[in-house]
């Protein structure tokens, strides 16, 4: 399959959201590689969090913009960035507790195929995390891990181009982290998804990021290929230096 | 935002007024208008106590008790009972029905509301609202729905030729400034009242420091429950009442606390004068006024709700 | 949930209109307006579980619904001379777009606060039924032309249940009605995940206020007679809220069950004790909402009979 090399699925452009005095986002700018998986990671505080609900549309952005297929995206409502092909997980899993596990997959299924087809995507992709036993039992009463699988499955029910994943190693073992990995894999190779991860953990982003941005006070200050970006010494001081 | 709202709020009476020609600016309305501010005035420090009661559970809890408004219900069949059955003053009355009330609201909260703080937030009010239907019905069971009054010091009191206020009115906002005072420098002053502020800002962090929370809620919920029976006291000898006229007195509270800030004292004083002014107000300038005087309450909760939730002094938490 | 499945409820639906068609004709007219009162009360219920069970905003004001649907009845059939059943559309229609325009300003609001501005509003509009005397007739309401009706309002009541019931049978097992329980469970993930949740909120409000409306309008017919008091009346709510909440709100089933059950239970008890069943309503809500806030339907389902989750 071919994955587009050279083109960019998303591109930010001088970005920018204040809360009263605080700096947040402060001119913010990078495109993201079609096909590719890339990271975007900073220290605490360095606005990341920020970046990616500001792409999700969770928060309205001063200025700037988000283009994404010749569209400026920013500005519009989260369910209206989910329905052009962009989804997202959660850093902490916010999976819907009082509800069964079909019917997460269920409830972020795209109201524009039938029912049937829906169905049939929901049984897929829980096959695919291996969930399909636990079909009827409320998210509220899966482990944490399952969980955390279970997000990931309702992220792409919509068959989404852009996968924004938060934080998918916080707070997940390392066995589970490795089966997240390998799926996450798969969407970029077999499927030529592209694919954010926003991460705390250095070793997922060096290990499994072509492409890496660093983010400081609200501003890109690095970006690069794994091994640039180890080397570079803005990152070095950003996060040792202060 | 909120500012502009009020000042339409404010104006519209006028508005209608002037409309249905019942406005004229002549000497004889300014003076008759400027009784009615005063009694409304003097009628906000009442609002202004049992707001203060119901802006107390919520600070401390984040519980909105909606049996509030049958608290002070009770505390008018109270005080009619200890007057026509006991021939108790009903200022002196207080002495004996502020004890029950806070005993009320103690074992309320100790075997109601205690085991739902801090869960989903529709569970006490739920089951408020049940416990708001069990009173309401009791005192039915007891006292039927007739209206009833208490017959207390009805005479006007001249303060120059025009102007003029019921003694009754001025009795009572005495009192309710009295209470609220009280209640006030207690919160500010005493231990108990520092640890009913600490677990306010923090639940969490006041456990760690040792202050017993459950035995902090079950004395907030007295609190609570006193000043709704004197709310009640001073509404029942002024006005009429009967077990329904709970829910609106309910709506009245809640509308104040919204209007001043959700768990702000002081902004339930100041939500309560507002009121009770705007509804004096929309009473002798509006046409039917006496029963468009509830729309007020209902129309600044709701919009300040939607323009501004946190009111005029609340914290922006949510 | 297979065709099967569907196919069985269906039969069972079918069963029990033609038990209500054919059985109480058999009985008095006592018994009539009991089953037609009853039924009033599964719409109402079933209603109410639209907003409130599923999307989660519970309404403590629907009863607002129900009267402007029995005052445009009223005001069209005396003062304009309609026929009765058109006038329930009126109602609907009226209804309808006053829950979208109050659901519009109200359903920003979240949990407690929704539910005493309902309150309020549905206060706020009793009151202005009461003032506005030229319309609504004020506090002495409207009396309508004496009519023997009990059959006609009988059927009405009825169809009016069946359509009501296959609406929430359609929330109850389709993606609508998932997507109300995601915005009841967590309405930022919901929209994060496609759900325009602004528009899904007023829909539902706006479904759950068309039904009151109507069974609103059919009891003003029957009972001959409105006034603010009884039209606006907050123990209408209560029933509602009570009765799906005893069930299982947001089910299909347990609205119904409850309304059944606790409409009996309530038209016993009220001729022997008036005050005492409405104490004992009172102390029911606060055991339901602390000790049982799934109902019936939670509990059959922790017992194994029933399935978890509305679709299968």
């Amino acid at each position: 399959m071919s994955n587009g090399a050279g083109e960019i699925a998303l591109s930010v452009r001088d970005l920018k959201k204040h809360f009263g005095g605080i700096k947040a986002v402060d001119g913010c700018s990078f495109e993201l590689p079609k096909g590719r998986i890339s990271g975007l990671i900073g220290p605490n505080g360095s606005g990341k969090t920020t970046t990616f609900n500001l792409l999700t549309g969770v928060l309205a952005a001063d200025s700037g913009s988000v283009i994404y297929n010749g569209e400026n995206i920013s500005g519009l409502r989260p369910y209206q960035i989910f329905n052009r092909g962009i989804s997202r997980t959660f850093q902490i899993t916010r999976i819907y507790r009082e509800m069964t596990v079909f019917e997460n997959m269920l409830s972020a299924s795209s109201m524009r195929v039938s029912e049937r087809e829906a169905r049939t995507r929901a049984e897929e992709l829980m096959e695919f995390v291996t969930l399909t036993k636990l079909r009827g039992e409320y998210g509220g009463n899966l482990s944490y891990g399952q969980q955390k699988l279970l997000e990931f499955a309702r992220a792409l029910m919509t068959d989404p181009d852009l996968i924004l994943l938060d934080e998918p190693a916080a707070g997940v073992n390392r066995t589970l982290l490795q089966n997240l990995l390998e799926h996450i894999h798969y969407l970029q190779e077999d499927l030529g998804k592209t694919i954010l991860i926003v991460e705390h953990d250095m070793n997922v982003i060096m290990n499994h990021c072509e492409k890496i941005f660093v983010m400081d006070y609200g501003v890109k200050i690095a970006e690069g290929l794994p091994e640039e970006i180890q080397n570079n010494e803005h990152v070095i001081e950003a996060y040792f230096g202060h | 935002m909120l500012g502009a709202f009020l000042a339409v709020a404010y104006a519209l009476p006028f508005a209608v007024g002037i409309y249905t020609e019942s406005v004229f600016f002549d000497l004889q309305w300014l003076a008759d208008f400027t009784t009615v501010l005063l009694n409304g005035f003097m009628q906000g420090g009442v609002y202004a106590m049992f707001g203060a009661g119901l802006t107390l559970i919520f600070g401390v809890m984040r519980i909105i008790n909606v049996a509030h408004g049958e608290t002070v219900m009770l505390g008018a069949y109270m005080t009619w009972s200890a007057f026509f059955g006991l021939g108790v003053d009903p200022l002196l009355a207080l002495f004996l029905t502020l004890p029950l009330a806070f005993v009320w609201g103690w074992f309320v909260q100790k075997v109601l509301l205690n085991a739902v703080v801090g869960g989903p937030e529709l569970t006490p009010l739920l089951m408020t609202f049940g416990l708001g239907l069990v009173m309401i019905h009791v005192v039915e069971a007891i006292f039927t729905t007739d209206f009833r009054t208490i017959p207390y010091l009805p005479d006007a009191l001249r303060l120059s030729e025009n102007i003029s206020v019921g003694r009754n009115r001025l009795i009572s906002f005495v009192m309710a400034t009295v209470i609220s005072c009280g209640v006030y420098i207690f919160l500010k002053k005493h231990r108990i009242g520092k640890a009913i502020r600490a677990t306010a800002q923090n639940a969490d962090v006041a456990m760690v420091c040792g202050i017993n929370i459950f035995h902090i809620y079950m004395i907030t919920s007295g609190l609570a429950a006193a000043l709704a029976v004197a709310g009640g006291a001073l509404v029942s000898i002024q006005f009429g009442f009967n077990p329904e006229t709970g829910i609106f007195y309910t709506l009245q509270a809640f509308a104040i606390i919204v209007l001043g800030g959700r768990g702000n004292f002081i902004g339930a004083m100041i939500g309560g004068v507002m009121l009770a002014v705007m509804e004096s107000m929309i009473s002798f300038m509006v046409p039917n006024g006496t029963a468009m005087v509830e729309l007020a309450a209902y129309g600044l909760m709701i919009f300040v709700l939607l323009i501004r939730p946190r009111g005029l002094l609340g914290e922006k938490t949510d | 949930m297979s065709n099967w499945e569907h196919l069985r409820n269906f039969v069972v639906l079918a069963a029990a209109v033609v038990a209500l068609l054919f059985v109480p004709p058999i009985f008095s007219i006592y018994i009539r307006s009991f089953f037609m009162f009853m039924m009033l009360y599964v719409v109402l219920a079933l209603s109410w579980n639209i907003i409130s069970g599923y999307t989660g905003y519970v309404s403590f004001g629907h009863v607002v619904f129900y009267g402007i649907g029995s005052y445009a009845t009223g005001i069209l059939m005396v003062k304009a001379g309609w026929h009765w059943i058109p006038t329930l559309f009126a109602g609907a229609a009226v209804s309808g777009v006053f829950a979208a325009f109050l659901g519009y300003a109200v359903l920003r609001l979240k949990g407690p606060y929704f539910a005493i501005a309902m309150l309020g509003a549905a206060e706020g509009v009793r009151v202005i039924a009461t003032v506005w005397e030229s319309l609504t007739g004020g506090g002495d309401g409207i009396g309508f032309p004496n009519v023997e009706n009990s059959w006609e309002t009988y059927h009405a009541m009825l169809i009016l249940t069946i359509i009501t019931i296959i609406v929430a049978y359609w929330v109850g097992h389709s993606r609508f009605g998932i997507r109300l329980n995601a915005i009841r469970e967590d309405e930022i993930a919901a929209q994060s995940l496609g759900v325009n949740t602004t528009f899904y909120k007023i829909s539902a409000l706006v479904l759950s206020a068309i039904f009151p409306a109507v069974g609103g309008g059919i009891q003003s017919y029957k009972v001959l007679y409105i006034e603010p008091d009884s039209e606006f009346f907050i123990l209408v709510t209560i029933y509602m809220k009570l009765f799906a909440m005893f069930g299982g709100k947001g089910t299909v089933i347990g609205p119904i069950l409850g309304a059944v059950i606790l409409y009996s239970v309530q038209e016993i008890t009220w001729i022997k004790f008036p005050t005492a069943h409405l104490i004992a309503f009172g102390l029911f809500i606060i055991f339901v909402a602390r000790f049982m806030p799934r109902g019936l339907m939670g509990f059959a389902v922790d017992r194994g009979w029933a399935r978890k989750g509305m679709v299968h």
